[in-house]
């Protein structure tokens, strides 16, 4: 199962994109938390450099398996998946009023990152063994139901954001296998029915204004408008070339609550400006385009599916995160791939990529 | 791949793309089309969050006499201090502040990393302070006055080692309480010792925050909102601070009198007094005490004091016993049948025991001709404790000994650091690799062995013969209120063990020790009293038979002897005469605790 040919075919590019974002990612969390309560100013750097590691090991070690292995663990995955997440419900650790993270002694670990990158394995699963028959209406309901299973769940914890990452991931999934654009304008239609139906009954007061106080930021400086004003400061502030790694007033001020986290774009804003927030953009849309790539060449149907649902979940956290940092999105709990700080998320991140790099390997059949 | 996928993945493609500019547009309407807007935003933002210190719970006596307060009190701090403005600054406040230069910058740098709160310079300034930094503001950039609470003792040393002290918490602390979950800053007050380090979870309560507005010079210039702190709960004692006072001011009488009569080695002493019905501390002094108010600047001097002002002798210190020992073998004598009320041991005077040894006697060498257990004990004779303890043997001592509570804990947990001190035994022997005499038993029964014993467990014993064996654990808070009032916890009486005795060797104990305080008795003063006192005194040779050490002078016992409100252990260290240090002592105590009110 491990042959060198295989390597000849690994695309470097890509693994040198994740590299970047990586890096570009530590040295942000540097700079955002070096004013801390723990007193020590490499203490979140350190941390998240030892998952950079183990996140590199997992990533090479999913590439050298060769995917088909994983294809046929599918529905054992789905099985694994969702135990985790009831796991988490009954015995997760409770933090900031949700319940999302188990606690393992060594780490705390968060079943619903992994929910994400599972699901993207089991749906393309299921699809590609459906594939060309979808023209019937209710063909592609099993698939809906598989995705509805483990999204329940999350919304549940409660974490909106990620159930949300799962439903736009798995329509864009849906989309590519083929199903009929008029099934999916239905089922956009009911999306948008739903989600209006939960906005105003599912929701309380304070939660429909953290969803909409972005249109207006400037009304609430304090309170749930607080966070976007000084993110947007923070960005605005930033200027052309920014104002220099280390030296941002906002962020060395710790103005912004989840500074290393959901809101290191604003960092990386203020600190190296407009062409340090393209540039990320640019590194973004360069890895997004292998992937994609990747998708064109694959060897079969499943592949094509798992790397269009990792460059589909990519593409949505970035939007959603970025979006929120410069306020043309919600304010919402999602992290930005490879640069927030947090272990579950980068991980599940590296392990994403390492699958798509292990269908760009194992592009051609080989000939032995 | 079939040429639908490919269309599909096409459209893939520019929906990612449209993202991107979308999203790069946005960027370059924040920060190349908005910049001034956003740069003079960034500027003139100086919205501070401002911790507000909550007050510390308030400590109150039984009666409600408050015992630990708070007043208001100035803090010199530093908010953001522009670089350039550092050194002129800081030389001004080095001499505001009596503290040099370096320091001042030290810590400047050392917060650099690790919060974005103001940095506290100094605690509780004077008024003259706070108007020299006002009238300057304008020179002084980013020093701000935080006005915090302040721990305040009106008693001064009243009770101090039970209150304890607060003081700034240390590096090692910090790390602590952040590992634990618990949110401190460099900078904040925390309880250092006695049940303000105890009970510091209850008393501290949870900081607030002041969100404002400053201008450039650090004054504030609005508050935009503010969440108020929440006052830490209140600790009701079990302590009569009045008898604690008196118990405090009739110990350093005696012994200051001690002293002027030219017993230099006197210094130091410890009194407990507990409600025998419930195991609740009445007084607990240790001498000497110190000034929590000012225990910072006293500091070095008290940690270098040769009477060691900042131990708590009281739980802590552990004395020999001496003949307050008498009752562990008279009630193992009746219990173990060795004798009964009748039976009688002639004591004849000093007398040679073991074959090789100096012959051992009572005091001054007396002769107290035949006594039964109960004249034993008023009298004190040391040959009547000598042939039981023979009778006895020394394992049979050490039982009742254990079940008394020596070499053992109290269980006192309001307070830490309770000492267990030592029963002198075989087995104690054996462990130090020392060897056991024969002769040994006869020390170990009048107490001049080596056993050591804490005053609280002295008074833990007193307890347990005056309400018949039951050992309650001995409390100091009896409930803990919220800063609303309302009660979040009392504490009842804890019944930790009973001693199952005959009903006839309690009356027999007490009824001797009722005889030491009648006349004809070893405390025959105290029978002046209006209320009858049992108990026993003592008086431990200390340091060997060699050096000029004077004996430590010790006290147990409670009172009314008929239905006992009070059990009580004093000792004078080095105080030479019972009749002089130890029974005064008892006069002021029990005499305070049973004075009515007002009179």
């Amino acid at each position: 199962m491990f042959d060198h040919r295989l390597w000849r075919n690994l695309d470097f590019p890509l693994l040198l994109l994740t590299c970047a974002l990586v890096i570009v990612g530590l040295v942000v969390i540097s700079s955002a938390t070096l004013v801390n309560i723990s007193g020590d100013q490499f203490f979140y750097a350190r941390r998240q450099a030892v998952w950079i590691v183990f996140g590199f090991s997992a990533l090479l070690l999913i590439a050298s398996i060769d995917y088909t292995q994983i294809h046929r663990l599918a529905p054992y995955l789905y099985v694994l998946n969702l135990l985790l997440l009831l796991a988490v419900l009954f015995f997760g650790r409770e933090a900031w009023g949700a319940q999302r993270w188990l606690d393992l002694k060594i780490f705390n670990f968060q079943p619903a990152e992994f929910a994400k990158i599972i699901l993207i394995v089991t749906l393309a699963n299921l699809l590609a063994a459906r594939e060309g028959n979808f023209d019937a209406f209710f063909s592609s309901i099993p698939s809906l139901a598989h995705v509805l299973l483990p999204t329940v769940l999350i919304l549940l914890q409660p974490d909106l954001d990620t159930s949300l990452v799962l439903l736009v991931t798995a329509f864009g999934m849906l989309f590519m296998a083929g199903v009929k654009s008029r099934h999916m304008h239905v089922y956009l239609l009911l999306s948008v029915i739903g989600s209006v139906l939960f906005y105003f009954f599912g929701l309380r007061d304070y939660q429909r204004l953290r969803l909409t106080v972005f249109l207006s930021p400037e009304k609430y400086p304090l309170g749930p408008g607080y966070q976007l004003n000084q993110s947007l400061i923070a960005v605005g502030s930033g200027g052309f070339s920014g104002k220099g790694l280390f030296d941002g007033t906002q962020s060395q001020l710790a103005f912004l609550p989840a500074q290393h986290t959901d809101f290191i774009f604003s960092v990386l804003a203020e600190e190296t400006g407009f062409i340090g927030a393209v540039t990320l953009l640019l590194l973004f849309s360069l890895l997004i385009f292998r992937i994609l790539r990747i998708a064109a060449v694959a060897r079969d149907s499943f592949g094509t599916l798992v790397c269009v649902g990792v460059a589909g979940m990519f593409t949505f956290q970035l939007l959603v995160n970025i979006g929120m940092a410069i306020g043309v999105m919600p304010v919402a709990g999602l992290t930005l791939p490879f640069v927030s700080y947090g272990g579950s998320s980068l991980l599940t991140n590296l392990l994403a990529v390492g699958l798509v790099l292990n269908i760009g390997m194992r592009r051609h059949k080989l000939m032995f | 791949m079939n040429k639908s996928m490919l269309k599909r993945l096409r459209f893939f493609s520019a929906a990612t793309l449209l993202v991107m500019l979308v999203l790069t547009a946005r960027l370059a309407w924040l920060q190349i089309y908005r910049y001034d807007y956003y740069f003079s935003r960034a500027e003139t933002n100086r919205i501070r969050a401002l911790p507000v210190t909550a007050p510390r719970g308030i400590i109150y006596d039984r009666h409600g006499e408050v015992l630990a307060g708070n007043r208001a009190g100035f803090t010199v701090s530093l908010l953001d201090l522009p670089k350039r403005d550092r050194p002129e600054v800081a030389r001004f406040l080095a001499t505001l502040l009596e503290t040099d230069e370096d320091w001042i910058h030290e810590r400047i740098a050392e917060r650099r990393f690790s919060t974005f709160a103001p940095i506290r310079l100094k605690n509780d300034v004077s008024p003259e302070v706070v108007a020299r930094v006002r009238e300057q503001q304008l020179e002084l950039p980013g020093v701000i006055i935080e006005t915090q609470p302040v721990r305040y003792y009106p008693g001064g040393s009243l009770a101090a080692h039970l209150l304890g002290y607060v003081g700034e918490i240390g590096p090692g602390e910090l790390q602590r309480a952040t590992e634990q979950g618990a949110a401190y800053r460099a900078g904040d007050n925390i309880g250092k010792f006695g049940l303000e380090s105890a009970w510091e979870s209850k008393l501290r309560g949870r900081d607030g925050t002041l969100l404002v507005e400053t201008n450039r010079f650090g004054q504030r210039v609005s508050v935009l909102d503010q969440e108020n702190p929440l006052p830490g709960h209140n600790l009701q004692l079990t302590l009569e601070a009045r008898l604690q006072r008196a118990a405090e001011q009739a110990l350093a009488g005696v012994i200051a009198a001690a002293r002027e009569a030219g017993n230099e080695q006197a210094g130091r002493g410890a009194i407990v007094a507990l409600d025998p019905r419930s195991g609740e501390i009445l007084a607990l002094v240790s001498y000497p005490a110190f000034d929590p108010n000012s225990i910072s600047l006293d500091f070095p001097a008290l940690r270098d004091d040769r009477d060691q002002p900042l131990v708590n002798k009281a739980i802590l210190g552990t004395y020999p016993i001496g003949s307050t020992m008498k009752m562990v073998g008279a009630v193992a004598g009746l219990e173990e049948g060795v004798l009964d009320e009748r039976t009688r041991i002639v004591c004849s005077g000093p007398k040679i025991f073991f074959r090789g040894e100096n012959p051992r006697g009572c005091f001054r060498g007396a002769a107290h001709g035949p006594l039964n257990v109960v004249r034993a004990l008023a009298k004190s004779c040391n040959i009547f404790f000598f042939e039981l303890s023979l009778r006895l043997g020394i394992d049979t001592m050490e039982r009742y000994a254990h079940d008394f509570g020596f070499g053992r804990l109290t269980g006192l947990q309001d307070i830490t650091g309770e000492a267990d001190g030592v029963f002198d035994s075989r087995e104690q022997r054996r462990s130090r690799g020392t060897r056991w005499h024969p002769g040994d038993v006869l020390s170990v029964a009048v107490g001049q062995a080596n056993t050591r014993v804490t005053p609280l467990q002295l008074a833990n014993y007193a307890a347990l013969l005056a309400n018949g064996g039951i050992h309650y654990r001995p409390r100091l808070v009896r409930a803990v209120t919220n800063h609303q009032g309302e009660e979040v916890y009392r504490s009842e009486p804890e019944i930790l063990r009973s001693l199952e005795y005959s009903e006839e060797t309690w009356h027999i104990v007490r009824q001797g020790m009722e005889s030491v305080t009648a006349p004809g008795g070893t405390a025959a003063t105290l029978f002046r009293l209006p209320v009858r006192i049992a108990g026993k005194t003592g008086t431990a040779q200390v340091g060997g038979r060699d050096t000029n050490l004077s004996p430590h002078t010790l006290f147990v016992g409670y009172a009314p002897a008929e239905a006992p409100e009070i059990a009580f252990a004093v000792i004078v260290e080095h105080g030479e005469s019972g009749a002089l240090t130890t029974l005064p002592l008892v006069e002021a105590l029990v005499g305070e605790y049973f004075r009515e009110a007002g009179e």
